[in-house]
């Protein structure tokens, strides 16, 4: 009852925002927007459709006035249940703010609204040449804003990025209603990269620049067989060690290969138990035909069974429709689909993919397997019908036990489809209560009053009873141990000075921070935390602490044969991330191992390509300037062979003069103010959310 | 937040059943769904048994749950892209069946503007990889709605067209009369065009001095090499539907001509409306009916001359006689008659092979002008006709073919739709308009005549240059020896 009424209370006020056909509580409305493409199901209170971007601030502005919870919704294809409504509360359906406002291929940006069709825009892009990277399986229904919501990846991420990357500016409407523009090349914290993958839990994106690309000049596919899965992950795990970056690198076991060639002629002979297909792409037809065949003799040296190039436009185009079809396929297997989205270490691959058949053979469960193998990442996907409540819980059994091997095998438990609600209780297993305390401090700090999609990616308390509670080795505490001498000796340092109150200034090696009125703070010197950088050839990874100079750092790379896709820059590994001294450094980033003002080590990200799981901490970082915590270790992300330094643009950006968000983070990650205090000089503790509530 | 403030219920993996509701009372898989509890047993007669389906013979419920909501028809659902509502999408009228079998949704009203505003077009079915067909989801839930086809005209209208063809076609013509006097608003008033699914003609301005006063089957069973006489062999038998038969009447005469000077002798089948409009209108047991009848004669005809296709030229009325089957699932003997019928049934669109296009002759090649072929979505969606017709047309026209964009996207004709859902049908059939003037066509090929009234009527204001025309007579009149 009093749920109507806080509706009906506001509803003359949301009708004069957005019409009175922009406001449902009908029952059929309710019913309709209680689901989505995942298994959860909740009622909301009313569906409000906007018919122009500029409607979306001041109807957030009420609802939040009204404390009424609300969330945004596009085409419902999540596969996580992001878009259920767990508190009742508003739906905001963008799903008609779909115009492409502007394509700039001088730029190269497109300014999209948020209920823009991926493929709408692919092809609103082709006939200028472009193409846009990020290309979902979903492309074909799923929008932009959904993408930039679940931090959206695909097959052509492995060369060109998943969303994030291809992302230049944003413009959203945070919980509280007020409209903000962000870009990653901001001065200070980048806020944008953090709302990208947020899940509609920090705010409501109105409108997108996205990065475009012009089309390659060449692309040739070419599919290999194999008698066993393992055969073919040793070949992708060489192929992208050699320096080959293939513009898509995806494979398809047995199952999934048979349920899409169902009704069509296969073309693989029956004994083929894992098909890869490999697509390499650029301007220089000869090279690509030299990376072609190094490809082909790995996968002959691999034991290949039938390599095929295909040059015919028209056999690529059935190839792709095979690898895209896999998961809408399954539909015609069962009526309910659960796909994990697990990451591990590429090399590891073949490991994790074994231990997700035996598990799914151990809950005789039907299942297929396609991933993107160049990433590392898998979607198995479990087919079942929900009406069948003893399979149904082998299911969900199933699916927390291959979470937890994902995460045993250092990787994580969603590369592409986000956490929503249905993996949130793996969230405790993955990460451990620091980190989890790291990402409710973003949350509380733009969305205090827990309104704007509530109780998604976090474990919320009944969360534990669901699952086993957390049986896997934590970071935290354990993780420590781990640590340099160097570093645990910074940790314990924090910690005696957060107990004492006392400010610190992050002074690195002092490349950058040349400041002589410290405020009062004391430095803290991390010339010591250079222990050598720990590289995973393999993996294609290294671990670096963060005094170790950059050019000390690029030196050891270059003496096993890998390399770091960035220009010449000087100064610290910490120093560079904090200062943000090149903005796309980001994109090479994987993880950072930072310690807060308490004194409390936070390892955000991993040695995985892909992660979704959590707020993209890790990107907040770069250009936070040590306010919101000390960068003690980075872990990066490399490139095998020779490569071209890129030129040195100067890029560094200017003067940061905090806005509202980046105070509010301030205050919930260093309430007291003790790192770099002159930063954020006369906010934080003494005036508590002045510009957030004014 | 407090506890009071959840009381919505969720779970993680699977959804709570709605109140009351024991978890043992729940289907589970291998049951069969016994009671349809979307009506009471003694209705079963007005409903379909069960469903034939891409992946076999199935249940209402069963085939409405095979729907894994992935989404991805939901950008070709005309309603769903032009509202951007859920509740009006594909998924969402499959996802009300359901919940309203489950008995979590309680009140089949609040169905109703998601049931009523589903154009049929297939589109869904079309994309969907299950194969989920929506269309008969749909139906099945509004024949599940108070009142649906119950009212007063639909049911007179449909009984003396099944009972007394000859009365009904007296009435017809008397409104046509009424038309050609003067008032087209009281014809229109009458609601005939809607009925028969074609209320572009309802329009004064449309086709008002087109209305025939000799239906085609009267001039058909006058034509002598058209008559059955038994033992002479037959190449094709034509059936003649309600908008050729009743409307548009030199679509019958091309569709005869062109079957004539290419396939030699063949007959006329004098059938029964096909009862497609009884279906949509929810009355089932006449559409039953009617397909008795045809079958009938279809068994009469094959005894007297053999093996032949019968051959329709609305692609509408061809794709569900194709259908005839699945009225019959629950009656052994009827289903089997049914299904040999089906597999006779031809659309015209399909019939035609290119070697046998002809010739065209420049000067009315000319006169078309820019030619282009719009899907009806009872073609492509219903009977997965797109190549065939492409393929003769582009053979005929040659250069002046053209691609039409989105050519499968609904008209908004959809039978009574343009009537019952003004608003939509519009929005509908405008991007349609938009997609023709973008590739500057003069000639829009249909094979729907519920197809060719409504993108008449739209192109005579939005586009006077160009016109719609039905496949038969653009054929006939490329290769009509002068």
């Amino acid at each position: 009852m009093f749920k109507k009424d806080r509706i009906s209370e506001i509803r003359p006020e949301l009708e004069a925002i957005v019409g009175p056909d922009g406001v449902r509580t009908g029952e059929a409305e309710i019913l309709m927007y209680s689901y989505d493409a995942g298994m959860a199901r909740a009622r909301p209170e009313v569906v409000i459709t906007f018919s122009a971007a500029d409607q979306v601030a001041p109807v957030v502005k009420l609802l939040a006035k009204s404390g009424i919870p609300f969330l945004p919704r596009l085409a419902g294809t999540n596969l996580s249940g992001g878009t259920i409504p767990l508190h009742g509360g508003a739906v905001l359906n963008m799903s008609r703010l779909k115009k492409i406002r502007q394509i700039d291929t001088g730029a190269r940006l497109a300014l999209v609204e948020p209920g823009v069709v991926n493929l709408e825009l692919q092809n609103a892009l082709a006939p200028f040449g472009f193409f846009y990277a990020p290309d979902p399986g979903s492309q074909k229904v799923s929008t932009i804003g959904g993408n930039i919501g679940e931090n959206a990846g695909g097959p052509l991420c492995l060369k060109y990025g998943v969303t994030v990357d291809n992302v230049e500016k944003l413009e959203f409407v945070s919980p509280d209603g007020e409209t903000h523009t962000v870009s990653y090349r901001d001065a200070g914290p980048d806020v944008m990269s953090l709302l990208v993958g947020s899940e509609g839990t920090l705010g409501i994106v109105t409108a997108a620049w996205l990065k475009i690309l012009p089309l390659p000049a060449h692309i040739k596919t070419a599919t290999a067989a194999f008698k066993s899965m393992d055969e073919a992950m040793n070949a992708v795990t060489r192929i992208i060690g050699c320096g080959i970056l293939p513009r898509a690198l995806e494979a398809m076991d047995k199952v999934s290969l048979d349920t899409v060639m169902a009704g069509r002629e296969n073309p693989f002979p029956p004994s083929v138990e894992a098909v890869l297909l490999l697509e390499l792409d650029g301007d220089d037809p000869v090279r690509i035909t030299k990376d072609l065949d190094t490809c082909h003799k790995i996968c002959a040296a691999e034991g290949c069974q039938n390599f095929r190039m295909s040059g015919d436009p028209a056999e690529r185009e059935m190839l792709w429709q095979a690898r895209r079809g896999v998961n809408p396929a399954m539909a015609r297997l069962a009526p309910d689909l659960l796909v994990e989205d697990g990451v591990v270490p590429r090399p590891l691959l073949t490991a994790a993919l074994r231990e997700t058949r035996e598990i799914a053979a151990k809950y005789k469960l039907t299942s297929a397997m396609i991933f993107h193998a160049g990433d590392g990442n898998m979607h198995m996907h479990i087919i079942f019908d929900r009406r069948d409540l003893q399979e149904v819980r082998r299911v969900k059994k199933a699916g927390y036990e291959m979470m937890k091997a994902y995460i045993k095998l250092g990787g994580t438990i969603s590369g592409e489809h986000g956490i929503g609600v249905e993996k949130r209780v793996a969230m405790s297993w993955l990460y451990g209560p620091e980190e989890l305390e790291f990402f409710r401090a973003i949350k509380r700090a733009f969305d205090p009053a827990e309104l704007c999609n509530p109780d998604k990616i976090l474990p919320i308390g009944g969360d534990d009873a669901c699952g086993e509670g957390r049986t896997l080795p934590a970071s935290g505490l354990s993780a420590r141990a781990s640590q340099s001498p160097a570093a645990r000796g910074i940790i314990d340092e924090l910690r005696v000075r957060s107990g004492r109150n006392i400010a610190t200034a992050v002074t690195g090696l002092g490349t950058r921070l040349k400041r002589a009125d410290l405020g009062g703070a004391q430095p803290l010197d991390l010339r010591a935390l250079n222990a050598a950088a720990v590289i995973d050839a393999r993996n294609l990874t290294a671990r670096v602490e963060a005094g170790v100079r950059m050019t000390d750092f690029r030196r050891q790379l270059a003496a096993e044969g890998l390399r770091l896709d960035l220009p010449e820059l000087e100064g610290s590994v910490g120093g560079l991330i904090a200062s943000k001294a090149w903005p796309d450094l980001r994109d090479l980033l994987l993880g950072l191992e930072i310690v807060t003002a308490e004194g409390t080590l936070v390892e955000l990200g991993g040695k995985t390509v892909k992660n979704v799981a959590g707020y993209d901490a890790v990107r907040l970082m770069c250009g936070s300037q040590g306010a919101y915590g000390v960068i003690i270790a980075a872990t990066f992300a490399l490139a095998a062979g020779q490569g071209q330094a890129a030129a040195y643009a100067k890029a560094e950006p200017g003067d940061f003069t905090p806005g509202p968000l980046q105070r509010n983070l301030k205050e919930q990650l260093d309430p007291r103010n003790l790192l770099n205090p002159w930063i954020y000089a006369g906010t934080a503790a003494a005036a508590p959310g002045q510009e957030a509530v004014k | 937040m407090n506890g009071q403030e959840q009381e919505q219920e969720h779970d993680i993996i699977v959804d709570i059943p709605a109140a009351g509701e024991a978890e043992a009372a729940l289907p589970r898989r291998g049951f069969p769904n016994d009671v349809n509890e979307l009506y009471p047993h003694e209705q079963a007669g007005r409903h379909l048994d069960t469903l034939l389906t891409d992946l076999g013979e199935r249940r209402l419920y069963d085939a409405a749950s095979q729907c894994n909501r992935c989404g991805y028809c939901e950008n070709v659902c005309p309603t769903y892209m032009l509202t951007g509502r859920e509740t009006l999408s594909s998924r969402g009228r499959n996802q009300f069946v359901r919940l309203l079998v489950e008995g979590r949704a309680k009140d089949p009203e609040a169905a109703r503007e998601a049931l009523n505003t589903c154009m049929l077009c297939g589109a869904c079915t079309s994309s969907c990889y299950a194969k989920v067909p929506t269309p008969d989801i749909v139906l099945e839930g509004r024949r599940a709605l108070n009142g649906y086809g119950d009212n007063f005209f639909a049911r007179a209208a449909i009984n003396t067209l099944l009972n007394a063809p000859a009365i009904f076609g007296f009435w017809l013509k008397l409104a046509y009369l009424v038309k050609k006097t003067g008032l087209p608003r009281l014809a229109a008033k009458m609601g005939l065009y809607d009925f028969l699914g074609m209320p572009g003609l309802a329009d004064a301005e449309g086709a008002v001095d087109k209305v025939p006063l000799r239906f085609a089957a009267e001039t058909l069973r006058a034509d002598e090499e058209l008559r059955a006489v038994h033992g002479k062999p037959v190449n094709w038998a034509y059936f003649v539907p309600c908008g050729p038969n009743l409307i548009y009447t030199e679509v019958s005469e091309a569709t005869v001509r062109v079957l004539k000077a290419r396939f030699g002798p063949g007959v006329f089948v004098d059938n029964a409306c096909c009862g497609l409009m009884a279906n949509n209108y929810g009355r089932l047991e006449e559409a039953r009916e009617f397909a008795r009848k045809n079958i009938v004669r279809f068994e009469e005809l094959r005894a007297a001359h053999g093996d032949f296709k019968v051959i329709a030229d609305c692609s509408s009325c061809a794709a569900f006689m194709k259908s005839y089957e699945q009225l019959f699932t629950a009656d052994a003997e009827w289903r089997t008659r049914a299904k040999a019928f089906a597999d006779a049934v031809c659309d015209i669109l399909e019939f035609l092979p290119p070697e046998k296009a002809g010739v065209s002759d420049p000067e009315a090649l000319k006169k078309a002008g820019k030619v282009t072929y719009h899907d009806s979505c009872r073609a492509c969606h219903g009977q997965g006709i797109r190549q065939e017709p492409r393929e003769v047309l582009r053979k005929l026209a040659g250069k002046a073919y053209r691609e039409l964009p989105e050519s499968d996207w609904c008209c908004g004709g959809a039978g009574a739709y343009a009537f019952t859902e003004p608003e939509l049908s519009a929005k509908v059939l405008d991007r349609k308009l938009r997609n023709i003037a973008s590739v500057q066509a003069d000639t829009v090929i249909v094979g729907g005549t519920s197809c060719l009234s409504q993108i008449n009527a739209g192109l005579k204001t939005a586009y006077p240059s160009a016109r719609a025309v039905h496949y038969s007579v653009f054929v006939d009149e490329l290769t009509r020896k002068k």
